[in-house]
This record gives structure tokens, C-alpha cells and sequence, in this order.
């Protein structure tokens, strides 16, 4: 029995409130537009799992006027808005005496860039992750420091990584080294955190509402201390990362209650997960590009698929499962099923960038001011390469990105280096990110 | 991970260490074990496992007969590879067969005992409630049936489960989300929710529209019935979507609404022709309800429903015949208070007018409440701060109930509630010892989330509290009463459904182009096949080898038609016997079958290391990356497959897994991707028999039947490592090797009975014990 619950009148949810109250997470905030007068820069973080066939994804020529190869047609509409980035490696999800578990690590580490460890339960440990790095910055000011979402359903078992435990498949954004951060899959609970369930809608009540919220965060607090010296060592830290979690949600209270009320674009609530990957990517796209309108947050990551993932895309006519068939074995059958997927995935990432374009947002349009990141942490999938990875960034970045080149960097480059270098232009201060070596160039210039 | 296996080739690590072994042929010396075993490391293990070269990180150098105890960490390794017969490797010197079984048993008991003498429980992790475990308390709590975690976050998981200990994190997220979803069922099991009319859906469970449903009228089709929790007292619609197309000279169907099992109207439902060509209608009631869960029920009289839709697909004509579509519950309106509601009937057991003050009364509820939701006695320290939590509540809402509804939010974000502590220390910070005996308390906690995915119901609690729970008698009793109660269905869902990856048949999609006749209602038999086998053989104490071998098992008409057998007939599920079929067991469940191969294909190779990983505890290593590719033959014929993978097992390198792997997966073939039974794929003949590396021949699902059973003590011991490991929320490690030998002695001394098992791991080392070498010091 499948239960569905929908909101009545659906249609007229939001805008049945006279379109002026906003109703965010914990029925306590409420979202603002961004009012500054320089642009906001928001930023999302797009992954694809399982490698791309690299020969139908790298442009041949360099530089500007490059030819977009058949993966990347169709995002050539943006052409002018891309970087294209070959030459970027993950050395640090390479084994490194660790056996195999490749997967396991391409996805751990592609915003990390740490050496994840090897666990399947015990001590699992990884990096902080850029997304966190950035929502540490820019993403203090708005309800949500950043918002994790992914397409796929996380319950399917007996498909993590050999020796690694599912924590480092189902997400790629780490609060902490032992914090990884569950993404939402199901649009209608994403939309419920950015503009409520609806339960209140009195400004009086919401009030009251919010301070009990603090209330209870106080109890548990208390609650978790007392329990607390009670512990071993192992037992208290992971209680002290509990009570962080805790706090970092009073602080977001806080945070809220600070806002003032604005009015929202009339948004419909959605209903669930839609039944196709096409309609459910779609959606997550739209209710990204108006968090990024409503200033909800700045930071996002988002996962098309998961490392090891085994989805079928039989609208595509590709019948067979997604990691098996990125073992292709150099099969020239299975190669172009792959293919297939790879220019799927890029087709949903220009819808998104359509959306983007199409919202304006202070000199221009939200993709003017945006940095998307789009890419796959392996190269080739049945190798299990970890450099000359795919990458492309798309967005104006405020003016800070020159799109409209393929650049190349030396074989090798870490891919944090470009992650040191986007923080750096956005004001954020890191001496390194994972195991980069320094800045790379010619970002915004030639 | 497991699509890669179909042509992985394993590089074995020791075939890089130096070859000039080709002397040391000479076989062990007979002689008495611990001898044996030194005799045994110098001439076969060194040359590769010594300090210097340390091949796979396994060092043999300081071994001893004598000091076994101390090098258990490698030699429970020593011992596994050399039961596996994976040591010494192919191409080097093999030890005689008597050599290996002195050895074994020598070793085993002197690890056993070693143990004995001083036993390692390891420290268990502080355990956060998991999704399920969450529903199930806040269900047993409050008496709330509804999926109370589905704004939860996923859980992730590690060593095959999703209660481990180590991996259950904490993020903002979840904290957002315990605290909005605690602060929802508070308001609804308190009745304090503002009544706010929503609407719910409620989808035909998939399958063939022809089926009864179970729970409403033998002879009614093409319905649906399901539990919808009404909040409040109230007037509520039900509208019922329906599907279907008159025939020609057919009377208008009849539509059967019911509610608790009462027919309350008898929808004339007749089709006209505009609406005919839409081929849906709505019938919609207004009726008043009692707070609480109700069952709605809604069909066509049989001889209306003529069983011709076969289409699920929106798009396509429905032909004739008649079902229900989806069912909308919408309400409350005329909203006449909280009613009695089976939450508020527990919760209130007291109550305090509005003039007066409600704090004794308040205290005497939550006491009851915390007192169950922390699993433990609980004193002043934890009922004070519910008492101010109340007193905000009832201030702010200006009722007694609105301070209930404050305090009870609180219990369920409590860290008291949402972790699981097993030997915290006590309040005054003391515990003595390296290892401690878990108290009755902790010991209440373990059991039912071991055996229910919940908190300790009433008894369990009470003799817990009154120390009596870990008497020996007092506790089987315990067990015995567990196991029969529904609740222990929670091991099908939450252990069988990870460990068989049963889990994945809800989701799994196989090519509809190669596998047209898979459809919803398979997928629905597949499962519940499944479901009611493991509960028969949890239930009704079963012999834990009828896993792998009962010669019966449970189908409907659908499930029977597709297995072959004859003389099922209805939707109805039922024990079936397997005589004269070649299915037997789980690895012959379509479920099983289905989930172990590749939406397109069967895969020996992935059913081969299921039934190794799962069933015999001998997982093989990964396969590396970047395998050559097998010839393009392999994918589309059942033959060239079969080819290809024999031509992997004549290089040394693939033979080692794959001559253990291939022969268990081949001995599958007879089933498709879904599990139909077939002799031949695309034209040729199936041929489904291979040999093993001792070689012994395995021939079809029988003779792997007979090789599971052949290897019984690993198949109970892996059974055992996987009850464990689920029991205990973390990885077993080599200390608790013996504890897992001990559990397989007690079962195989118990006629394999599926009570033994549970017992003999509550009375288990690492289940009863627990070591504190991460307290802080004793004050």
C-alpha cells in the first residue's frame, strides 16, 4: 500500500496565504530575498557517479571555439557560461594500500579530497567538505546553511563499496571528518524544510512555536550532558558531535527569527517523489533555483546518482543497471549505453542551468552570479581512474568566471586546487583543502 | 560490490611473494597438534607470512603453541583460511587433509579456551535509534500506528545492517528533523493538533485486479483496503477513485465501501458513456468517525469485476471490468474534539482542570512515559525538566494538554530516548573491572531491539527492573514469548530483508522486454513469499537448515502458477509443498534470484558470491579494476557465458575465486533473472553443473542444496556471525570468533532449532558482556 499524503488544496497551498507568508523549517523562519545591492554568489555542487566515458566528454581543441563533444551538447547552449576543465585529479581516492573500494572513495573524496578511511562501520573518518567549507561563510546569513539533496533511494542494501561502509556512497558532503550529511531525496520534504509544513501560519503562534523549538533544544542539551560523563571516550565524542549538531540547529533558529518576513514566488507543493528520474531531477532543479531566489541558502550539493548506484534508464532505452554497466570491459555496446546516461545526466544539469538563467537576479540572471560544479569523482569507471577527471563549471561566479574555454591543466593537478581557488575568490580564507598544493589559473582571464 | 564480479579476475596477493617454495613439498609431520602447528607455520606459512615480506599484512613469525591466546588476532585468520581451504594457495604444497582437521580442531579449542579464560566483549558504541527501530518505539509507546520516521533521514549502514552503532551519525538535519517530528506525533497523540483539513492517498496495492483482498469479502475484486488514522472526531470524505469499462449487456457493478469491516453503502456504480470513454469515476461519502485508526475497505462485487484489466499502464484503454484506483481521505470537518483515541487513552492516566495545578498529575504521566521511552526506572533528574517543558506548554497553550504535548516532545527528542547506552555508567560514575555483566536493564534494551527493532513492552521491563530478567529460566521464557509475538517480524523486515537483501525486491527492475511476464503482482508474491517463510520458521521454531533445504514454502495462485505447482488457487497464501520441483530453500525464492541478477541477465558470478558471502561466510576478495574484457558472446548467450568464464577459471589468477564462486552460481540456471524455472536460454540447453575445487560436483539447485548442507557448520556459523552482528549494532571482530563457534555448538546440540540460535546469542560473550576499556577512570 502506497500512502501518499498531499495538502488540500494542493494547488493553491502557498498562494491560498495571500502569497506573503512563508513558512521555513521548523515552522520558525521565514526566508528573505536577497536584498544586498553586489550580487550574492550561490553555489551548488552537481555529481554523477560511476565515471564517464572521457572520449565522448573532452573537447579535442583548447581555449575558446572548441567543439562540444556529444556528451556535452546539451549544455552547448551555455557555451558562453562554461568551463570546460581537463587535467584534474583525485589522488587521494586512489587505494594508497587501501585495496579495492574505489567507488567508495571516488565519491568520499571528490569534495573533500581526503584519503577516506577504510571501514565499514567503526571510526569512519574522511574530510570537511567544500560545500561546508563555503556554507561556514556565506551561508551564515540565510535559514539554511546549505541544502544536500540526491536523487536515489538510499535503502537498497548489499550495494556499498568493498570494505567501506554506505556512509561514504550516500553522501558527498561532510559536515566534519565523522559527520557526513544525509541528503534528502523526496522534493516534498525539501520543500516542506525550506517553507514549512504549513502547521502554523499565525506570526503570533510561530513565535511562540520557535522559542519552545529552543526550549526543547535547551532540554536536550541538558539532557544529553548529564548523560554525557556517564560515557567512555568513544561514546562522549560522538555525543559531543550530536550536541554540535544541536547547536548548529539553534543557531539556525536564531538565525531565522533575525529575518524579516518577505513574499515568496507562488510555489506548488510537491506531492512526493515523482515516478521518473527526468520529472524528479526536474524538480529538485526548481526548487533549488528558488532557494537560491529566496536567499534560503547560498550552498548546495546535489547527487544525480551515487557512487556503485545501479539505476536502469529504460526512458533513454538503457535497460541495464548504471555500475554494471560502467564495468564495460571496453565493449563498444556498453560503452555507448554508458555514454547514453553521461549526456542523460548533463541534459538534466542544462535544464537546471535554464532555470538559472531564466531567474534574474541583481545584474542579470541567478546563473550570472552562480558557480555550478559538475563532474564525477572516477574518469573512466572500469579502470577506476581518479585523474584527468571530469569537470566543468558553469556560471558568470559574479563576474569572477570567463566561461566559453576548455581549459587543460598539467596531468595530475589536484582537484582541490581549484576548490582552494574558487574559496579564495570568494573571500573564503583556507591555507588548503584536502591535498591541494596551491591555486590554479586562468579562471576568469585567458 | 557486486556488478563488477562478472568478470573479475582476483589477483591474489601471495602469488607475488617469492616462488622458490618448489622444495619444500614435504608434507607436516603427524604428530601431536601443538607441533603440528609450528611444524606447519615453519614449512608452509613463513616463506610468504614472516616479519620481513609480511604478504597481506600477516605476519606468522611470533606464533607459538604456546601462545595462542595472545596471537588470536592472526590466528583466527590462520584458522578460517585453512577451513576455507584457501591456504596455502593454488600452485604451492597442500597439506594433508588429516593435517588440516588436527590442526583445526586443535586450534579451535585453544582459542575457545584461551577466550574462556579471558573473555573480550569489546565495548559496544552508544547506538542511535534507526528509522525503524524509531516507528516501532513511538508505535509501542503511544500506541500510534503510523510510519512516525518518514521525514527521517535515511540511515546509513556498515557490515550489511543499518543499526550499527558507528555509523548512525548525527547531523543538523537529523536534529531539525527529531525535533519537528516529535513535536507532530505529540500534537496528535495528545489530540492537541489544530484540526486542519488535509487530504490523503491512499494507492491500490499493486497486482492483478482479479485477486481477493485480503480483509474484505471473499468474493469482492478489484478493491483495496488499508489503516488510516482519523485525528480527531470528526467528519471526514472518503472518495474512491474507480477504473473500468461496462460490458455490453452487464449490470452497473457494485461498488462495497466498508469501514472496520461494516459495509457502509453499496455504491450503484454505473458508467456513463461520456464517462466511458474517460474509463474513471468518483464515489464520494461523507461519514463521521471516531478518533483513531479505522480500516477502510472498498471493492467490486465479484460478479461485476470481470478480471480483464491487465494493463497498469494510465495510458492504455481499460478494458472491461471494474477497480478501485486509489482511495482519498479527507477531513476533519466539523471537528468535534480529540475523542478517545487509544494515545490518549494511555497517555492521560490522570487529569488536572484547567483552574488547578497540574504538576503531580503531569509528574505521574511523564514518569510513566519516560519510564518506558528511556527503557529504564527514571527519578527526579529526569522528570524535572519535563515538568518546566509542561509548564511552558500549558502556558502557552493554556491547557493541561498543551503541557503534555510540550513535555512529551521533550521525551522523544531526548538523548535518554534516542540512544541506545548499553552499560553507561551509573549516575555516581562507578564500574569495576575490565569487563562488567550487563545489568538487567541494559539487557531488557538489547533483547528487544534484537528481536523486536523496538523498546521493552511492560514485562520485559518490570522483571528487568526487579533483577530477575537474567535468571536463566526467566529469561528462555523471555525469549520464547518474544519470538511468538508478531512483533518478532521485525527480524524478517530489518535483519532477513539486509541480510538476504531482501529489501532490494521492492525496488529492483528488471528489462520488461526480456522479462514480460514479471509484473507488480510478482513482485508482490516474491516478497511475501519470503516474508512468511522466515516467519513460519522464526515462529514456529524451525530448524535453521530448512533455510537452505525445506522442502515447502508459502505461494497464492499467482506465486504457483509462476513456480509451476498445481492446485493453488486464490490470492490467499498458503504453505505449499516443494515435492518434485527443483526449488527448496531461499536461494531458489524468486525474491533471492531476482536480487542476484542483473536486470537484463542472471549472473553465476553474483549468485555464486551471494550464496558464498551470505550463506558460507567466505566472501571473496574484489575483484581489481580494469579486467579484460570478456568477449561479446559472453553477454547474450547462457553457453557463451558459461565459455568465457571457463576460460577465467584456466588462469590461475581467476581460478582461485572463481573456481569456488562460478560452480554454486551455475548450479542457479536453471532460473532466470526473476526466478522462472527454464531448461534452456535462447536455444540452447541449459547446463547447470560444474565442480568445485575438492572437487565435488554440484548439479542444479538440488546439489547445491546438498553442498549447503554438506558445509552446515559454516552455514550455521555465518548464520550465527550475522545474527550477531545485527544483535550486538556492531562488526564482529576476531575476539568474538569463539563466541560464534560456541553459538554454532548450541545450535547444532538443539536439532538446529531457530530458538537455540537466538538463546545461545543472548547468552553469548559479547551480548551479556561489556568491556570498559573506554571508561574514564573510576573515581
Amino acid at each position: 500500500m502506497i500512502t501518499t499524503g498531499l495538502a488540500l488544496p494542493r494547488r493553491t497551498f502557498l498562494r491560498g496565504l495571500g502569497a506573503t507568508v512563508a513558512l521555513p523549517f521548523l515552522d520558525a523562519m521565514t526566508p528573505a530575498f536577497a536584498t544586498a545591492a553586489t550580487p550574492v554568489t550561490r553555489v551548488a555542487f552537481i555529481y554523477t557517479a560511476n565515471g564517464v566515458i572521457m572520449q565522448d566528454w573532452t573537447p579535442t581543441a583548447e581555449g575558446t571555439g572548441f567543439l562540444f563533444p556529444k556528451t556535452l551538447a546539451p549544455v552547448e547552449p551555455f557555451r558562453d557560461r562554461l568551463l570546460v576543465m581537463s587535467g584534474l585529479a583525485h589522488r587521494n581516492g586512489e587505494a594508497l594500500g587501501d585495496g579495492p573500494g574505489d567507488h567508495a572513495r571516488a565519491g568520499a573524496s571528490w569534495l573533500t579530497g581526503v584519503h577516506p578511511k577504510k571501514t565499514q562501520g567503526a571510526d569512519i573518518r574522511n574530510g570537511r567538505s567544500v560545500d561546508q567549507m563555503l556554507a561556514d561563510e556565506i551561508g551564515q546569513t540565510t535559514p539554511l546553511p546549505s541544502l544536500e539533496l540526491g536523487l536515489e533511494d538510499v535503502r537498497m542494501v548489499g550495494g556499498c563499496d568493498s570494505g567501506y561502509s554506505c556512509a561514504y556512497s550516500n553522501t558527498i558532503s561532510w559536515a566534519s571528518p565523522t559527520t557526513p550529511l544525509p541528503y534528502e531525496n523526496n522534493p516534498r520534504r525539501v520543500f516542506e524544510r525550506l517553507f514549512g509544513d504549513g502547521e502554523t501560519t499565525d506570526p503570533a503562534a510561530r513565535a511562540v512555536h520557535a522559542r519552545q523549538n529552543r526550549s526543547l533544544l535547551d532540554f536536550v542539551v541538558d539532557d544529553a550532558h548529564r548523560l554525557q560523563v556517564r560515557l567512555g571516550a568513544g561514546d562522549r565524542r560522538k555525543l559531543g558531535d550530536y550536541l554540535d549538531s544541536v547547536r548548529e540547529v539553534e543557531r539556525r533558529i536564531q538565525n531565522a527569527e533575525r529575518q524579516e518576513r518577505v513574499d515568496l514566488p507562488p510555489v506548488d507543493r510537491p506531492e512526493g517523489v515523482p515516478p521518473t528520474f527526468e520529472e524528479h531531477v526536474r524538480l529538485m532543479s526548481d526548487l533549488v533555483t528558488i532557494a537560491f531566489q529566496a536567499d534560503l541558502t547560498r550552498v548546495v550539493s546535489v547527487m544525480y546518482s551515487r557512487e556503485g548506484g545501479n539505476r536502469t534508464y529504460r526512458s533513454i532505452g538503457v535497460p541495464d543497471a548504471h555500475h554494471g554497466l560502467s564495468h564495460h570491459q571496453n565493449d563498444p555496446v556498453r560503452m555507448a549505453q554508458l555514454q547514453k546516461i553521461d549526456q542523460h545526466h548533463v541534459a538534466m544539469l542544462a535544464y537546471f542551468l535554464g532555470k538559472l538563467q531564466d531567474a534574474p537576479d541583481e545584474d542579470g540572471s541567478l546563473l550570472d552570479n552562480a558557480i555550478v560544479l559538475y563532474g564525477s569523482s572516477l574518469s573512466d569507471s572500469n579502470a577506476h581512474t581518479h585523474d584527468n577527471l571530469p569537470a566543468l563549471i558553469a556560471g558568470g561566479g559574479s563576474g569572477m568566471l570567463r566561461g566559453g574555454r576548455h581549459l587543460r591543466y598539467p596531468e595530475g593537478t589536484p582537484m582541490t586546487n581549484l576548490f582552494l581557488t574558487l574559496l579564495d575568490r570568494m573571500g573564503v580564507q583556507r591555507g588548503h583543502v584536502g591535498d591541494s598544493t596551491g591555486q590554479i589559473t586562468h579562471l576568469g582571464t585567458l | 560490490m557486486g556488478p563488477h564480479f562478472l568478470s573479475a579476475i582476483v589477483l591474489v596477493p601471495w602469488l607475488a611473494c617469492g616462488a622458490s617454495l618448489s622444495a619444500m613439498a614435504a608434507q607436516a609431520p603427524v604428530g601431536t597438534s601443538p607441533r603440528v602447528l609450528e611444524s606447519t607455520i615453519r614449512q608452509h606459512c613463513l616463506v610468504c607470512h614472516n616479519d620481513r615480506t609480511r604478504t597481506a599484512d600477516l605476519s606468522l613469525a611470533a606464533v607459538t603453541s604456546t601462545n595462542v591466546g595472545e596471537q588470536a588476532l592472526v590466528l583466527e585468520k590462520v584458522l578460517r583460511k585453512l577451513r576455507a581451504g584457501e591456504m596455502p594457495p593454488a600452485g604451492r604444497p597442500a597439506l594433508a587433509t588429516e593435517t588440516v582437521t588436527e590442526l583445526v580442531g586443535w586450534l579451535e579449542t585453544e582459542l575457545d579456551g584461551a577466550s574462556a579464560a579471558s573473555p573480550n566483549p569489546g565495548t559496544p558504541a552508544i547506538q542511535r535509534l534507526n528509522r525503524a527501530e524509531y516507528t516501532n518505539a513511538v508505535h509501542d509507546l503511544l500506541g500510534l500506528n503510523l510510519d512516525h520516521a518518514r521525514d527521517l533521514p535515511a540511515d546509513d549502514s556498515g557490515y550489511g545492517f543499518d543499526n550499527i552503532g558507528d555509523v548512525l551519525t548525527v547531523s543538523p538535519l537529523h536534529i531539525e528533523k527529531y525535533i519537528s517530528t516529535a513535536r507532530r506525533i505529540s500534537r496528535l497523540a495528545v489530540g492537541t493538533a489544530r484540526p486542519r483539513a488535509v487530504v490523503e492517498k491512499y494507492e491500490r496495492s499493486p497486482g492483478v485486479p482479479d485477486a481477493a483482498v485480503e480483509g474484505l469479502p471473499l468474493g469482492e475484486r478489484g478493491g483495496m483496503l488499508f489503516e488510516h488514522y482519523f485525528p480527531f472526531d470528526a467528519d471526514y470524505t472518503i472518495t474512491v477513485r474507480v477504473r473500468g469499462r461496462r460490458q455490453t449487456g452487464m449490470p452497473s457493478p457494485q461498488l462495497d465501501l466498508r469501514v472496520d469491516g461494516r459495509r457502509v453503502r453499496l455504491f450503484d456504480a454505473s458508467f456513463d458513456n461520456a464517462e466511458v470513454t474517460q474509463g474513471t469515476r468518483n464515489f464520494e461519502l461523507r461519514l463521521p468517525f471516531e478518533a483513531g485508526a479505522h480500516v477502510i475497505g472498498a471493492g467490486f462485487l465479484a460478479e461485476y469485476a470481470v478480471a480483464e484489466i491487465v494493463s497498469e499502464n494510465a495510458d492504455s484503454r481499460p478494458g472491461p471490468g471494474y477497480l478501485v484506483d486509489y482511495v482519498l481521505v479527507g477531513g476533519p470537518f466539523n471537528t468535534a474534539g480529540p475523542g478517545a483515541t487509544e494515545s490518549r487513552r494511555r497517555l492521560l492516566e490522570c487529569h488536572s482542570a484547567a483552574d488547578t495545578d497540574g504538576t503531580p498529575c503531569a509528574s505521574r504521566i511523564l514518569t510513566t512515559v519516560a519510564r518506558r521511552a528511556y527503557r529504564r526506572p527514571v527519578t527526579a533528574i529526569d522528570i524535572e525538566p519535563l515538568v518546566s517543558l509542561f509548564r511552558e506548554g500549558q502556558t502557552d497553550g493554556g491547557s493541561f494538554e498543551h503541557g503534555i504535548e510540550m513535555a512529551l516532545s521533550g521525551v522523544l527528542v531526548s538523548p535518554s530516548f534516542l540512544f541506545r547506552a548499553p552499560g553507561a555508567l551509573d549516575e555516581d560514575g562507578t564500574r569495576t573491572g575490565r569487563v562488567s555483566r550487563l545489568t538487567d536493564i541494559d539487557l531488557a534494551s538489547r533483547l528487544s531491539f534484537f528481536l523486536w527493532s523496538s523498546i521493552p513492552d511492560e514485562a520485559l521491563l518490570s522483571l528487568a527492573e526487579r533483577g530477575r530478567l537474567s535468571e536463566p529460566d526467566v529469561l528462555t521464557a523471555q525469549i520464547h514469548r518474544m519470538l511468538s509475538d508478531p512483533k518478532s517480524s521485525a527480524l524478517v523486515d530489518n535483519f532477513a530483508g539486509q541480510w538476504l537483501h531482501l529489501r532490494n525486491v521492492a525496488e529492483w527492475a528488471p528489462d520488461p522486454e526480456r522479462y514480460p511476464h514479471f509484473d507488480e503482482s510478482l513482485r508482490y508474491a516474491f516478497q511475501r513469499e519470503t516474508e512468511l517463510f522466515l516467519e513460519h520458521v522464526i515462529r514456529d521454531d524451525r530448524s535453521v537448515l530448512e533455510l537452505v533445504a525445506a522442502d515447502y514454502t508459502f505461494a497464492n495462485e499467482r506465486l504457483a502458477a509462476f513456480y509451476g505447482l498445481e492446485g493453488v488457487r486464490g490470492g490467499y497464501f498458503r504453505r505449499v509443498s516443494l515435492d518434485g520441483t527443483p526449488r527448496g530453500g531461499i536461494v531458489t525464492h524468486a525474491s533471492v534470484l531476482m536480487v542476484t541478477s542483473y536486470p537484463t541477465r542472471t549472473s553465476p558470478v553474483l549468485r555464486g558470491k551471494w550464496v558464498l558471502e551470505n550463506l558460507l561466510g567466505a566472501p571473496p576478495p574484489p575483484p581489481p579494476p580494469d579486467v579484460p574484457a570478456l568477449p561479446a558472446a559472453a553477454e547474450t548467450s547462457a553457453g557463451g557465458l558459461r565459455d568465457a568464464l571457463e576460460q577465467h577459471r584456466a588462469s590461475p589468477t581467476c581460478s582461485a575465486c572463481h573456481a569456488k564462486l562460478d560452480p554454486l552460481g551455475f548450479a542457479l540456471e536453471n532460473f532466470d533473472g526473476v526466478g522462472a524455472y527454464r531448461t534452456d536460454e535462447d536455444g540452447m540447453t541449459i547446463d547447470a553443473s560444474g565442480a568445485l575445487p575438492d572437487g565435488t560436483l554440484v548439479s542444479g539447485p538440488r546439489g547445491l542444496q546438498r553442498v549447503l548442507l554438506a558445509r552446515r557448520v559454516e552455514f550455521v556459523e555465518t548464520l550465527a556471525d550475522r545474527l550477531l552482528t545485527y544483535a550486538l549494532g556492531r562488526g564482529l571482530e576476531y575476539y568474538d570468533r569463539p563466541a560464534v563457534r560456541e553459538i554454532r555448538r548450541r545450535v547444532e546440540a538443539a536439532d538446529y532449532r531457530f530458538s537455540a540460535l537466538v538463546e545461545a546469542i543472548v547468552d553469548s560473550v559479547p551480548f551479556r558482556l561489556r568491556g570498559n576499556s573506554e571508561l574514564p577512570p573510576e573515581r
